[in-house]
């Protein structure tokens, strides 16, 4: 299968870790959520300026960050280059016309890709803005927040997990019941 | 300087990540659903290396942590969209970043989405920050809050986290 892993969890998953702790030795732990906020500061300043000087929340996070141009913004800016080059060269990287419907997506809910593009969206508005609330994510509080013990990267984990899996079970209702 | 380990570690943290099967949804679903546990384990193994890596260097004064605040009200209605967001979209905020490079235009859709929730809490951001004031204990580990040296409780978490993935957790395929 395309999708399939080419290094093992156990591989992958040290590799990460390693990383974490290379990250923590020379700069700072891994977070990936802060960059949206930060390049939402970078647009609206070019596109209203007035609405993101006033906006208490994007204020902070532009300057902090020398718009745009901070260690954490070059972070995912390397995840997204890096990310092509692996999948270039295990022939991974999707032609256009198969790249928006996951199969195991169309087995549930059919053909539509206007719906899936809506679910990719939607999903990622709520990932972002429950993010944003909690400061962190997957990587900011679940991988490096859990690996630096702190106590509300756990309740952040836990309480990320008990909804995904309520979530992708209600979703997912007909697959499981076959 | 600093710039330059960013995008590195950036590049080899992606890299890692689509080899390893993070930016597919299918392996993201399947771990929701509990059917196929590689990428929870993969995390757990981020884990149980990264916290006792970190309290080893903490040790020699090389750490340099960033301790995210704990304020519990806030961080479970947080957690708990946040799951939603998941499972709706099948990637987290950096995993659609890894997919999108891949050429998977519904990441991409999940990048747009992620700025646009960014930035709808920023507006909504005088509404939500009294939350964080609610339970809030601050900059709060099991090491501070117990009052021992990290690494006594990072290497026995990291074993048990070992136990869970190689012991505990079977996958359960159709």
């Amino acid at each position: 299968m395309q999708d399939e892993p080419v290094i093992s969890w156990k591989v992958a998953g040290a590799m990460v870790g390693l990383l974490l702790i290379l990250a923590t030795a020379l700069v700072k732990p891994l977070g990936v959520s802060t960059q949206y906020v930060v390049t939402d500061a970078v647009l609206l300043h070019s596109a209203a300026p007035a609405l993101a000087e006033s906006n208490e929340y994007l204020s902070q996070y532009g300057d902090k960050e020398d718009w745009g141009v901070g260690y954490g913004w070059m972070l995912v800016v390397g995840m997204f280059i890096g990310g092509g080059i692996s999948a270039f060269i295990t022939q991974r990287f999707r032609s256009r016309e198969k790249a928006s419907l996951p199969s195991m997506w169309r087995s549930e809910f059919g053909e539509s890709t206007p719906k899936r593009m809506l679910h990719a969206f939607v999903g990622g508005g709520l990932l972002l803005f429950g993010a944003r609330l909690a400061g962190g994510c997957t990587s900011g509080h679940i991988i490096s927040g859990i690996s630096q013990l702190t106590i509300g990267s756990f309740i952040f984990g836990i309480a990320v997990f008990a909804s995904a899996i309520f979530t992708a079970r209600s979703l997912y209702r007909g697959r499981l019941a076959s | 300087m600093k710039l330059i380990i960013g995008l590195s570690i950036g590049i080899a943290f992606g890299a890692v990540l689509q080899l390893g099967g993070a930016s597919s949804y299918r392996k993201i679903m399947g771990s929701l659903l509990l059917k196929d546990l590689d990428i929870i384990k993969l995390i757990l193994m981020a884990i149980a290396v990264g916290t006792v890596g970190i309290y080893a260097l903490d040790l020699v004064d090389m750490a340099n942590m960033s301790i995210k605040p704990t304020y519990v009200a806030g961080i479970v209605i947080a957690g708990l969209i946040f799951g939603v967001g998941f499972a709706v979209a099948g990637y987290c905020p950096g995993t659609c970043v890894v997919a999108a490079a891949e050429g998977k235009t519904d990441a991409m859709m999940t990048v747009l989405g992620g700025l646009a929730g960014a930035l709808l809490y920023a507006l909504l951001y005088p509404a939500f920050s009294g939350l964080i004031g609610v339970a809030n204990y601050g900059q709060i580990t099991f090491a501070t809050a117990l009052g021992v040296d990290g690494i006594w409780i990072a290497i026995p978490f990291s074993a048990i986290l070992l136990i869970l993935m190689f012991k505990v957790l079977k996958d359960r395929y159709d």
